[in-house]
């Protein structure tokens, strides 16, 4: 196996152009995960590591965000800046695995490795953040909501990577809460609910609602965030969108709880996601 | 491939095929055998090292990867053939059953108490999330952490 340290990302780029079984390298909190397990067996590693365009969070004038591809999950986890709706991203980071893989683990990866059942994708969705794709021939853009396309696969084609991540400016007073039900600290989530809530005289004037390890891809209804739109979200109101989210959802039996329980907990969480969000709103 | 690193304050330079993991960079060729493989995946924290002072699983990282990084393993802890502060309330402490986890707890405690030198008991817990103790003797490991920061604290 061959490794490689570029130092830009065109340099990277054409690395991986070159050779159609090379794999870029982040932290390897996955991919060195599956070398070791004898999953996966790359031709030549892209590290990463050295290239300085993918190290940066900068804040734009407009009030959102562009946060590189290598930012660590400690390292967003650990930014003050992102506060109002897109704190939701900021604490999906902070409840990932344990301080050892938040070290390791990149926006970058997680995002392209497309995971359900990680925390970040969910996070994105919510806050409307768009991915930003660096490929051979062009960049582009493409929403988070159209980015996570089924079980491990995203809108990347081959040769292309992630470059950054942008979030954009929330609505005036939004407030963002991620509520992650594991069975122990640190697991990968039964089921997780990200929400971005504005609320304007006791009425909800924002929300965007979406559900992590719910199915093959993040889950997003737009009936469910109208029934809470313009409500007090009152019980009836929650249960509602609660059962169109649960409709929506997909989800598969494993070790971290059957389909049916993960169901169960549709609004239970989304309860109480609303309410803390709320709660700071 | 051909790569230097500091292991430990030491300038150690190493010739690897760009597989290998830092664990068994650090067991294999450097007979440093603190850091213990367990699961090879992450998951149990017994092969924790420091990479620049942060906390990592050596064996999720790959050797050619932290060229040029500062490494402190378990045998870098103490000086003088002395136990580090850490090392020593795990031992007072009573914490240390069959001791396989051990390297890893006190280099996640170790990491942990620069950052936050009077934790609370839940941000102990919190911060040893990542380390699995198979004897499931965790209580004597918080008393531990507990007992170095007060020793630790001026
Ligand atoms: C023990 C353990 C527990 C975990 N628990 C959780 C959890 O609770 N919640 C959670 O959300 N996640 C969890 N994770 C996942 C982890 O946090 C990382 O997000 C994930 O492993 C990706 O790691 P990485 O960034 O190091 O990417 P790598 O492992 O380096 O790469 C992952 C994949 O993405 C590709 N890739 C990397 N960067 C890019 C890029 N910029 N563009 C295109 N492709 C790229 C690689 O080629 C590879 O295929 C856990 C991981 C471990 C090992």
């Amino acid at each position: 196996m061959d490794f490689y340290q570029p130092t830009s990302l065109d340099a990277a780029l054409a690395l991986l152009a070159a050779d159609p079984e090379a794999l870029p390298l982040a932290g390897g909190a996955t991919l060195v995960a599956m070398m070791n397990a004898d999953l996966v067996e790359p031709s030549a590693l892209v590290s990463l590591r050295d290239v300085a365009e993918l190290q940066t969070i900068e804040a734009a004038a407009d009030g959102g965000f562009r946060i590189g591809a290598m930012i660590s999950h400690a390292a967003l986890a650990d930014e003050a800046r992102l506060g109002g709706g897109n704190e939701v991203v900021r604490q999906a980071a902070a409840r990932i695995a344990h301080p050892q893989v938040r070290n390791i683990g990149t926006l970058g990866g997680a995002v392209a490795h497309g995971d359900p059942s990680s925390d970040l994708p969910a996070a994105l969705v919510a806050a409307d953040a768009a991915i930003e794709i660096a490929g051979p021939a062009a960049r582009r853009v493409v929403a988070a909501e159209n980015f996570f396309e089924d079980y491990l696969t995203t809108a990347l084609k081959p040769g292309e990577m992630v470059s950054a991540i942008t979030l954009p400016v929330q609505p005036e007073g939004a407030v963002g809460h991620y509520e992650k039900f594991a069975r122990v600290h640190g697991g990968y989530a039964t089921l997780s609910v990200a929400v971005v809530l504005a609320m304007a005289g006791g009425e909800c004037s924002h929300v965007r609602v979406a559900l992590g390890a719910a199915g093959a891809t993040p889950v997003r209804v737009d009936a469910a965030e109208a029934r809470l739109l313009g409500s007090v979200l009152d019980a009836d109101a929650v249960r509602d969108a609660a059962a169109i989210l649960a409709e929506a959802s997909d989800p598969i039996d494993d070790v971290r709880g059957s389909a049916e329980y993960r169901l169960m907990l549709v609004p239970r969480l989304l309860g109480r996601a609303l309410a803390a969000a709320e709660g700071g709103a | 491939m051909d790569i230097s690193l500091r292991i430990n304050g030491e300038e150690c330079a190493l010739s690897v095929p760009a597989s290998r993991t830092l664990l068994e960079a650090l067991r294999d060729d450097m007979a440093l055998t603190g850091a213990k493989n367990a699961c090879n995946q992450g998951v149990c924290g017994s092969c924790t090292v420091l990479v620049d002072g942060m906390p990592v699983n050596a064996c999720l990282v790959l050797a050619v990867n932290v060229t040029g990084r500062d490494i402190t393993t378990i045998e870098g802890l103490g000086e003088g053939g002395e136990l580090s502060v850490v090392q020593q309330a795990f031992v007072d402490a009573g914490a240390i059953q069959c001791g396989f986890c051990m390297s890893g707890m006190i280099v996640s405690a170790t990491a942990f108490l620069a950052h936050n030198p009077m934790p609370s008991r839940d941000e102990i817990r919190t911060a040893l999330s990542g380390n699995l103790c198979r004897c499931s003797g965790y209580v004597r490991v918080f008393d531990a952490v507990a007992l170095a920061a007060q020793r630790l604290s001026p």
